[in-house]
């Protein structure tokens, strides 16, 4: 049934069924809820492409993704669904496989498809790029540092404060040697926290050697790779990654090279992904509010979406807190660390 | 009683029903209103909800320790919230909790949107966060005032907790970031107890101690912020009677909280001592608790000023056929012996401390020239 069927089976015309779907508290509560009642018989679903043309909505967002695969960007997807479902809108989720040309083919494809805004996260787009979308009259939320990107509603995470306080844990538990396996995803944030290792080191008065940074696939068998690497020349006295799934990969290149975790070498994340409490021993990481993240870049996005004056707007930018995990990889022994 | 004005805010009697899972939606901030109290604070609301741990409460005679959290409601959820609570009347605080000032500040800027009549930040959790609280650091208060302040209009009222060095400097930074008022003290971080036969913590991890364990601390923050600086002080910790209000308030608080009390007894907790509040008030001869603001606070006195007073224990054969030996055995100059049914007091043993005038449960032993 459509909208002009359903009108003649209540005897009222199309613009009060309208009414009824866009705006009910405009139409007499005797009316509504017989129209509902045809409605809900008849399993009536309106066209929402349709309304998204005569009101410019569609009900829909664009999240782009960099890899669909890393957990980390999946927990982060879940708090812009958790908000969006809130507000009865659906996520088209795009998967950009880390490409750039691919991810300016999915936001044009995005365009097309009259979303009412787009979330960026980790985007490899330029600032140029990213004004052209929004000339567009489609509001743009990015996740995730880019220095090169200013003036849009962002969410963000100071790495590299995370990675100063956990390489000083490292350093506090007696860890002088420590390597880096440097993951290079998401770009920026890869760059803060080696700014932030090497600034504690040089603290520290301790040389930043080369040969103790490996950039890796910031990917399990990265990891592996990386610290089989790092232990065949000279093993360091703990390893500190710029990822968990990178930590997950070394800790078991660790145990395959017949070493101990944390008494041979200790191990650090980053990022507190769900698995680095249940791994044995349990990984000492940096937590990224993931889900907080998503949450707050889809609130920022439906701020922009049902402002009355987008224009007037001035972007918004919430930054967030890691939270140092102290735990078992890393050879702390003090106990009260892992209680707070 | 006459109506207070709080930040601004008129509330028709000083006792606020504070943060806490009694206020975790809109129903039941309405129903706190109800009980008749002054004012609501909602249940800390957070950036994202998580998980509660269970069990997470326990209490004994004197005390609560709790790991609850914060509220399970997200702030989209507290748009109609508020509007429920707010549907007869009365004054709601807002309360917020985060880590870093742009979400204090988006929360808070939500929340005034939503109708809420003032914001609380609360920074000050002892359970969970971090092993140093935040609100023990002035700068951190500071910035999170700051921005807080920059994004609402409403007026905000920072948190403060004993589980700091130096509260002063704390209620000096929530000024000087231009925040209206402060809240003291929150929770302090502690252990209620443990089951020696199990040798279990009564719960399994390090929590929030409420009620009267720490009224006294309450107290004295309250003093200590009201002799540093000009601003509006909500004493939080212990009440559980009208006497416990008018000490807050003889100690400078212009307005007090109540959770505990109102956890373990009750809404109908709030009402009761509202009522003994304004029986004293009527039993003295006032409409309004404004005039007993700070009161006590001119007898509170540094060591310099404290007379060096000859009194001792004035007992010379006060009549005490009471079984008990209590203030005999608590002395401890040993100045006081009981016989022929009388209780005497050696003067020149006794130094003055004044242990036995509370120990005695009769209240026979005073100090005196």
């Amino acid at each position: 049934m459509n909208i002009r069927q359903i009108a003649e089976a209540a005897g009222v015309s199309v613009a009060t069924v309208s009414r009824v779907l866009n705006h009910p508290e405009h139409v007499a509560p005797k009316t509504r809820d017989k129209i509902r009642t045809i409605m809900e018989e008849q399993e009536y679903r309106p066209n929402w492409f349709a309304q998204g043309l005569n009101f410019n909505r569609t009900k829909t967002i664009g999240l782009v993704i960099p890899y669909l695969l890393n957990s980390m960007y999946m927990e982060i997807a879940k708090g812009v669904e958790d908000v969006a479902q809130q507000k009865d809108f659906i996520t088209f989720m795009c998967n950009v496989e880390k490409n750039s040309e691919l991810e300016k083919n999915y936001v044009q494809r995005l365009l097309t498809r009259r979303v009412d805004g787009i979330i960026l996260m980790f985007s490899s787009l330029d600032e140029a790029y990213i004004r052209s979308v929004e000339e567009q009259d489609v509001p743009v939320v990015i996740i995730g540092e880019n220095k090169g990107v200013k003036g849009f509603n962002a969410v963000k995470v100071d790495c590299r404060l995370g990675a100063e306080k956990i390489v000083s844990q490292l350093l506090e538990n007696g860890h002088k040697s420590i390597g880096l396996l440097y993951g290079n995803d998401p770009q920026q944030e890869s760059l803060d926290i080696l700014e932030g290792y090497k600034h504690v080191l040089k603290a520290n008065k301790i040389t930043v050697k080369k040969e103790y940074i490996k950039p890796v696939e910031n990917t399990i068998e990265g990891g592996y790779l990386g610290a089989r690497k790092m232990i065949a020349s000279r093993p360091p006295r703990a390893i500190f990654t710029t990822s968990d799934e990178i930590a997950y990969g070394a800790m078991d290149a660790i145990k395959d090279s017949n070493l101990k975790i944390p008494s041979d070498i200790a191990v650090a994340g980053f990022g507190n992904a769900r698995m680095s409490n249940l791994i044995e021993p349990k990984l000492t990481t940096v937590e990224l509010p993931f889900h907080k993240m998503g949450v707050y870049a889809a609130r920022l996005l439906f701020d922009l979406i049902e402002a009355e004056d987008r224009a007037a707007e001035k972007p918004k930018q919430i930054i967030l807190q890691s939270k140092l995990r102290i735990r078992k990889s890393c050879g702390h022994k003090e106990r009260i660390g892992e209680m707070f | 009683m006459k109506a207070i004005n709080f930040l601004g805010l008129e509330l028709k009697n000083p006792v606020i029903i504070a943060a806490g899972p009694w206020n975790r939606d809109g129903a039941a901030l309405k129903e706190s209103i109800a009980s008749g109290a002054g004012a609501v604070v909602t249940e800390s609301i957070v950036s994202d909800t998580m998980l509660d741990v269970r069990p997470r409460i326990a209490c004994d005679e004197k005390g609560a320790q709790n790991i609850r959290l914060y509220s399970d409601i997200q702030i989209e959820g507290w748009e109609r919230e508020i509007g429920i609570a707010k549907r007869d009347g009365g004054v709601v605080i807002a309360s917020v909790s985060a880590h870093t000032p742009s979400e204090l500040a988006y929360l808070a800027s939500k929340l005034e949107k939503f109708g809420a009549d003032a914001i609380e930040i609360s920074v000050s959790n002892p359970a969970r966060e971090a092993l140093e609280v935040m609100a023990s650091h002035a700068d951190v208060v500071y910035e999170m005032t700051k921005e807080v302040v920059s994004a609402v209009k409403l007026p905000v009222i920072v948190k403060l907790s004993q589980n700091t060095t130096n509260i002063s400097k704390v209620a000096k930074a929530v000024k000087a970031a231009g925040g209206s008022g402060v809240s003291a003290i929150n929770a302090v971080r502690g252990i209620l107890g443990v089951d020696v036969e199990a040798a279990q913590p009564v719960l399994s991890t390090y929590g929030g101690i409420s009620g009267e364990y720490i009224r006294p601390l309450g107290l004295a923050s309250v003093a200590t912020i009201s002799q540093t600086v000009d601003l509006p002080i909500c004493g939080i910790g212990g009440i559980t009677c009208g006497k416990h209000v008018l000490e807050y308030m003889m100690l400078g608080a212009s307005a007090v909280q109540v959770g505990t009390t109102v956890m373990l007894e009750g809404r109908k907790a709030a009402g009761r001592i509202v009522r003994e509040l304004e029986d004293w008030l009527i039993a003295h001869q006032m409409d309004c608790v404004d005039t007993l603001k700070g009161k006590a606070l001119s007898n509170l006195k540094s060591f310099d000023e404290m007379k060096i007073e000859p009194a001792v224990s004035t007992a010379k054969s006060v009549p005490c056929t009471a079984n008990c030996s209590r203030c005999m055995v608590s002395c401890l100059y040993g100045a006081i012996n009981k016989a022929d049914g009388a209780i005497h007091v050696d003067s020149d043993k006794c130094t003055g401390c004044g242990l036995c005038t509370f120990i005695c449960p009769a209240k026979k032993l005073k100090l005196a020239w």
